[in-house]
């Protein structure tokens, strides 16, 4: 019964001083929808990065050859097994790609370049960029095909073009150098020109009949969540013992480190803002408290207890902060959903590229985001009520009533 | 202790320290107040009836002496305790009304029952009945400062009766009234006493407030100087 006084109280005192609150309510509001907002960006940064190390021919988890990242040779490499992909679970696995991987030397009629020579199943590269590049020409047809596909990018700096012929020189197992012409079956535009500077792709059985082997020197598998990296992780571990299998944190340190810096950017940018509006929040408090001095010396006067006195401040404090909250997060997800589309970021390519994210920043909402900031909010709710209710409660009775 | 006797102070000394000079305001006060009375507690300013009138209150502690309220020992009551005799032992009437300006004159009646604990219902039902009876009932739904000064007054009244305290505690409760609005709540007081048995204790310097009472307590300089029973107006 107290507690419905204690409500009525507040309620009343936030709607009699409403334009002072109206006030700090939209700056709570703005702050909240700032943050949600702002988060949906940041995980969206987040997930696109996470998301291009992953496409970037290494998966979420990605099994080479003992000594292959230390020495990539054709010496390297092991004959695969693919009942491995019965070790994970269906429903988890989005599928998987072998390949034969080498560092090689492309040339053209008039250039010379370093590059990755990459022997695929076109088939199964649907979970690495491959599967959605912009072609000019035409794609690989199958794992027996003979032409190679190369970046638009590359195919600038070697002055050449689609159906034109390169030489690219590899080196097989017996140290020896293998050498031979390729028709360019066609350019991709994979967004970032990094990419495309480094990866000729070509059949994986000719490349392998070129090494004379029929091994592959990686296998990358795609999980439909990233959740089950680390229980697949340890599934191939299991499957491929005498290999060296490892997850895309270890694969691309970078990408791992800015998923990690990007939360850290979130519980900064979320304190950050919160802590401004807590300290708005307790001036408003504070006031509200000194105006009713003798309110609270009347109510105290009349046999109020201290801590029904405390309840009216933090209510006073929740409710404001509340639906705040609530709105500034119905806004926030408002925004999220205008910008759903994505944000074109072409005209920052370049940066793009560095960071390894896409060049469409699509906004990723998560409901533990949410939660977290509904929850962290409302404790700073609280925490900013305690000193203003400790003036509160510190009123005297008699002093307030003379004053 | 007779269990007529509402309060019992022996001895009661208060002083205060102003730009560090003390400042007695009770040097020793004896005073007894049996139920059913209407007390004023009349003097010159710093005399100390409003200092006296707040150590009966439970508002302020006395430096020494004792004080019973109601058979119960209050000089060595917690501040807590001191507030839960205020709820449910004693009803107050202050000079500047003191109602709670976002509650309606209702709510503000209704206010102390709900700090009890008292059922809905029946708290608006004894709220409205009290209110109606001091002529307020039409007044109900309106805020504090919707109300004239005698009317926030009465409704002052109404809530401070509501609970059928044991003691009604009026501080200089005509001070901020015209003479005729004065008259109409002494009437009222009067009659709460006379016909309800309501047992009142009242600080004041005007003689019209005096004349309505039935005993009258003069002091001066901390010191009851002179405690008589006279014929009411």
């Amino acid at each position: 019964m107290s507690a419905a006084l204690v409500c009525q109280i507040s309620l009343r005192n936030l709607i009699k001083h409403r334009r002072r609150n109206l006030m700090l309510f939209l700056a709570i509001l703005i702050a909240v929808a700032g943050v949600v907002s702002m988060n949906t960006l940041i995980r969206g940064m987040q997930y696109s990065m996470a998301e291009a190390a992953v496409e970037n021919l290494t998966g979420h988890v990605k099994v080479h050859a003992q000594g292959y990242r230390d020495d990539p040779n054709i010496s390297h490499s092991f004959a695969l097994d693919s009942d491995f992909a019965n070790e994970i679970p269906t429903d988890q696995l989005l599928g998987w790609a072998p390949r034969v991987r080498l560092p090689a030397v492309v040339m053209s009629e008039r250039q010379t370049r370093g590059i990755q020579l990459v022997g695929v199943d076109p088939a199964r590269e649907d979970i690495s960029f491959l599967y959605d590049v912009e072609l000019t020409g035409e794609g690989l047809a199958d794992l027996d095909d003979q032409r190679v596909l190369i970046g638009r990018e590359l195919a600038a700096q070697l002055e050449t073009e689609v159906g034109r012929r390169l030489v690219i020189i590899t080196q097989g197992g017996d140290g020896l150098n293998r050498e031979r012409g390729y028709r360019i079956a066609g350019t991709y535009n994979a967004e970032g020109v990094s990419l495309e500077k480094v990866f000729i792709f070509t059949g994986i059985n000719p490349l392998q009949a070129l090494l004379e082997t029929s091994h592959v020197t990686e296998v990358s598998i795609r999980l439909s969540d990233e959740a089950a990296t680390d229980s697949a992780l340890q599934a191939m571990t299991g499957f491929f013992a005498q290999q060296d299998v490892a997850d895309w944190q270890e694969l691309e340190p970078t990408a791992a480190a800015m998923f990690l810096f990007a939360d850290a950017a979130i519980y900064i940018w979320f304190l950050l803002m919160m802590s401004a509006l807590v300290f708005g929040l307790i001036n408003t408090l504070i006031a509200s408290v000194m105006e009713r001095v003798k309110e609270f010396g009347l109510l105290r006067a009349l046999g109020m207890a201290r801590r029904l006195i405390v309840a009216q401040v933090v209510v006073e404090s929740t409710l404001i902060m509340t639906v705040g909250l609530l709105i500034g997060t119905a806004c926030g997800y408002g925004i999220y959903l205008a910008m759903q589309d994505g944000i074109d970021l072409s005209a920052f390519a370049q940066s793009t590229d560095m960071l390894g994210m896409s060049t469409v920043l699509v906004p990723r909402l998560e409901i533990s985001d949410l939660v977290l900031i509904g929850g962290l909010s409302l404790i700073m709710g609280l925490f900013a009520s305690i000193y203003p209710a400790v003036r509160a409660v510190k009123i005297e009775p008699l002093e307030a009533m003379r004053n | 202790m007779s269990a007529s006797v509402v309060v019992e102070c022996r001895g009661l000394t208060k002083t205060y320290q102003e730009e560090a000079v003390p400042v007695h305001a009770l040097r020793g006060v004896d005073l007894q107040v049996n139920t059913g009375e209407f007390v004023s507690l009349s003097g010159p300013s710093g005399s100390g009836k409003s200092t006296l009138l707040n150590i009966v209150g439970g508002l302020d502690r006395a430096d020494s002496g004792e004080i019973f309220i109601d058979g119960t020992a209050v000089g060595s009551l917690s501040t807590s305790a001191l507030a839960d005799l205020r709820l449910r032992k004693l009803g107050f009437v202050f000079q500047a009304y003191n109602l709670i300006p976002v509650l309606s004159a209702l709510e503000n009646v209704e206010f102390i029952m709900q700090l009890q604990g008292v059922d809905a219902k029946n708290r608006r039902q004894r709220a409205l009945e009290a209110l109606e009876r001091l002529g307020l009932g039409e007044m109900a739904g309106r805020r504090p400062g919707e109300l004239s000064g005698g009317q926030q007054q009465r409704v002052a009244i109404a809530r401070a009766i509501v609970t059928n305290p044991v003691l009604l505690l009026a501080d200089e409760p005509t001070a901020n009234l015209d003479s005729a609005t004065t008259e109409e709540l002494l009437v009222l007081l009067q009659r709460l006493n006379r016909e309800h048995g309501m047992t009142i204790v009242t600080a004041t310097h005007d003689p019209q407030v005096i004349g309505f009472t039935q005993r009258q307590v003069q002091l001066r300089d901390g010191l009851i100087e002179h405690d008589s029973v006279a014929e009411p107006v």
